[in-house]
């Protein structure tokens, strides 16, 4: 079959093969911790658990999202924006902003409690859902979750004083969160703000950053 | 056994020093001796036993004398087999805060 001079397989392979992967890694990490929660209901491990599993679902509905408008390219099929739009984005700003305040709580959950977290949580999401269902942009979405990253980074420092050195740890979850906003960035309307060899160094990047932390999590929630 | 160490234990350590305890007891023990060993207040002891047994855990059996024992379930011991992986997981992952 002929494709439009337009559509790229490599990229369509490239972001199904990418997507398939990320999603994996985010639910295998969910259910290799399911035990060690189950027997201790440990807050940080519950935290942990569903920072990976909002992760898992923000990177479906990013691919679903991506696919329609790929479908679009390719078929000539366009969905009106006012469909597709709160199908495939209002879930995926909610996922996704929940998932980074859920990776936030894993590490600061002793210095509040479980309500005041999943409210704070909730509340969050919900507003960042607004903002960017209200504006119609995925921009609003990326600007309103690098603040959140700013501030959780800074939250994070500032209740672990006690520990000088920069774990490495945390440098893995800012890694999660930071290259979440960059596979943002290629669903826009300008969709070319990176080169297609950006775009894949990207997400090999966050498939080594998953591989990694999953291979933690095996090592002890075996 | 000794008593456990005096150095403030967070709650799934407290939890693993019971379990063990029960354990290294040829799995049954009476309340008083695990209560007195776990370096526990009654009022700890109390709650910890009672999440215990909830949990599933430990459970209570009478012999037939009338006297109450605790034992490990399957649950118990594979929490004991566990402790070790799911404290360095959680150690790994900064999850204590």
């Amino acid at each position: 079959m002929a494709f439009p001079h337009f559509f790229d397989p490599w990229l369509f392979v490239a972001e199904f093969a990418f997507s398939i992967i990320a999603v994996l890694f985010c639910f295998l990490i969910f259910f290799r911790t399911k035990e060690s929660y189950e027997l201790t209901k440990h807050r940080g491990i519950r935290y942990f658990r569903n920072a990976f599993l909002f992760f898992g679902l923000s990177y479906v509905m990013r691919f679903l999202f991506n696919l329609v408008l790929l479908s679009g390219i390719a078929f000539d099929v366009i969905l009106p924006r006012r469909i597709f739009w709160p199908i495939f984005m209002l879930p995926l700003a909610y996922f996704s902003t929940i998932g980074i305040c859920y990776l936030v709580f894993s590490l600061i959950w002793k210095n509040a409690g479980s309500r005041a977290l999943f409210w704070a949580g909730n509340i969050t999401a919900l507003a960042l859902l607004g903002i960017s269902f209200i504006t119609r942009s995925h921009y609003t979405l990326l600007l309103s979750q690098s603040v959140l990253i700013i501030f959780a980074v800074i939250l994070s420092g500032f209740m672990h004083t006690r520990r000088k050195k920069l774990s490495r740890t945390r440098i893995l979850y800012f890694l999660v969160a930071l290259l979440w906003l960059l596979n943002l960035w290629v669903l826009g309307p300008r969709r070319k703000v990176f080169s297609f060899g950006l775009q894949l160094l990207f997400e090999l990047i966050s498939i080594g950053v998953f591989w990694v932390i999953y291979a933690k999590v095996i090592r002890w929630a075996r | 056994m000794g008593q456990m160490s005096m150095r403030k234990r967070d709650r799934l350590e407290v939890i693993y020093d019971i379990l063990k305890i029960i354990r290294d007891r040829h799995n049954s023990v009476r309340p008083t001796p695990l209560l007195r060993i776990a370096n526990l207040s009654s009022q700890s002891f109390a709650e910890y036993f009672g999440e215990l047994a909830s949990k599933g855990f430990v459970k209570e059996i009478t012999d037939k004398k009338g006297r109450k024992y605790i034992t490990l379930t399957d649950k118990g011991f594979r929490y004991l087999e566990k402790y070790a992986y799911i404290a360095s997981f959680i150690d790994e992952f900064e999850l204590g805060a």
